[in-house]
């Protein structure tokens, strides 16, 4: 667990006492081995509480949409910096309003995996992490081998935007980001379908997916709405795949890859190979990656008159 | 009963150009099969995905959504808005697993009557040769027991 660098500190404690930001959120230890937990530090004196290693793994910028309007500063990881950037585009955030902590990231550990690795449960775990490698009590790790899914399919390690930097840059793998993607296109249709319906027959509907999401800001989500009642919580199948169907699409264009959800999700259930789908498709289709332009429009909010229309009957 | 399936086609079309064309077709006197049950939107940009999806849902065998040729919406640009979404809905029922064909879009102008037709029992052939729907449909499982 590293304590944040001096300068690092000194410069948050600047922007608080300046007043350029009343609150900032960072990450400290919790109470779980292996997961730090997020924390609100709106004084100076508390910053000494915040740590930055492979432990940290939620992503932050979902807790701007309870800041609106706020002058906020965050911590960073280069797939939460997208999410910055995607909502600076759909003119949810401005740019000046935050101050921004940039983390390059190797990827962040998956307590249930060292768990596994451990044979133990998640809470019984005596681990901790230095640099690269993970220590449990009898064990010595590395953390390319226990860290989420979602991190090993990183192309994004380093933040795009920031105004402080943490780490040195690491080279992101240039090969095909939607590899496993295209694996799941060359399936059958009955086999896509067993696959998804297996994926959500763990779901167990507790939101988490759409609790972190950066994107998922709308007041009130269809799935909470009683006028017209679009879903109700059951446990049958449909009504699943129904919710998971709708949410991952409402992202289509605006998913930005953090794969919060996946790393969120209590059950394991695989997102991450839905929303990449939409991502793909869109970069295919309209050239697109949300998350790397805070200009312009995500794009189902415009068109080209000479948009694919192979599809049309 | 099961010689007795008949697909239900539930159709989406846009008050100035495909829901014209129906009407067109029908004081033409053109025959075209009767699956088809059509709710009238005023732009196939009204066409929310979520009303596909809950059509599927609902027993829907099929769904089709169609709206003026580019260029011609009454709303200038509604189906171009419409286009980008129904491309992404359309790749990504079929990538989860859903049959191809069970959701379909197309033009259809105001004095396409003929060309209405034609859609509708291309449409309606599709999904027969498909068979009844059962992925997503909350009644499939009724319907069995």
């Amino acid at each position: 667990m590293n304590a944040l660098p001096d300068n690092v500190k000194q410069a948050i404690a600047g922007w608080l006492q300046s007043g350029e930001i009343e609150l900032f959120i960072g990450y400290e230890a919790s109470s779980l081995p292996l997961q730090a937990t997020p924390a609100f530090v709106r004084k100076a004196e508390d910053l000494d509480r915040l740590i930055w290693d492979a432990t940290c793994e939620n992503n932050l910028v979902s807790f701007l949409k309870q800041f609106r309007g706020k002058k906020v500063g965050l911590m960073v990881k280069g797939c939460d910096a997208r999410a910055l950037v995607g909502l600076m585009r759909e003119g949810q955030l401005v740019r000046d309003n935050l101050r921004i902590v940039g983390v390059c990231c190797l990827g962040v550990v998956d307590a249930k995996r060292v768990a596994a690795a451990a044979g133990q449960a998640v809470e019984e775990l005596d681990g901790r992490v230095t640099g690269t490698d993970v220590l449990t009590a009898d064990q010595h790790l590395a953390l390319s081998s226990v860290m989420h899914a979602t991190c090993a399919a990183c192309r994004h390690h380093n933040p795009e935007i920031y105004d402080i930097l943490i780490g040195e840059p690491v080279a992101d793998a240039d090969d095909d980001p939607f590899d496993d993607i295209r694996a799941v296109e060359a399936l059958g249709s009955a086999e896509r379908w067993a696959r998804f319906e297996h994926e959500l027959s763990k779901c167990n509907l507790c939101f988490a997916c759409r609790n972190v999401c950066p994107f998922c800001y709308c007041n009130t989500c269809f799935a909470d709405k009683t006028m017209p009642r679009w879903f109700t919580a059951t446990a049958e199948p449909k009504d699943i795949q129904f919710y998971q169907i709708i949410r991952t699409f409402h992202l289509a264009g605006r998913c930005v890859g953090c794969n919060a959800c996946s790393r969120a999700c209590p059950q394991g259930v695989d997102l991450r190979t839905m929303l990449d789908k939409l991502r793909l498709d869109v970069w295919e289709l309209y050239q697109d990656d949300a998350g790397v332009n805070p200009q312009g429009h995500p794009p189902l909010t415009t068109y080209r008159e000479d948009d694919d229309n192979s599809f049309v009957l | 009963m099961s010689d007795a399936w008949e697909p239900k086609i539930l159709a989406f079309l846009c008050n100035w150009c495909s829901y014209a064309g129906a009407d067109l077709a029908g004081t033409s006197r053109i025959q075209y099969p009767p699956n088809v049950r059509v709710i009238r939107v005023p732009c196939s940009g009204r066409v929310n995905p979520i009303f596909i999806v809950e059509a599927l849902r609902q027993g829907a065998d099929g769904v089709l959504v169609s709206g003026c040729h580019p260029g011609d919406c009454h709303y200038l640009a509604g189906n171009y808005y419409a286009r980008r979404r129904f491309a992404l809905l359309q790749r990504y029922l079929e990538y989860l697993g859903v049959e191809p064909g069970r959701v379909q879009f197309s033009w259809v102008s105001a004095s396409e009557g003929a060309r209405f037709a034609e859609v509708v029992t291309q449409v309606t052939e599709s999904v027969r040769a498909l068979g009844p729907s059962t992925k997503l449909n909350i009644n499939a499982l009724k319907e069995q027991v």
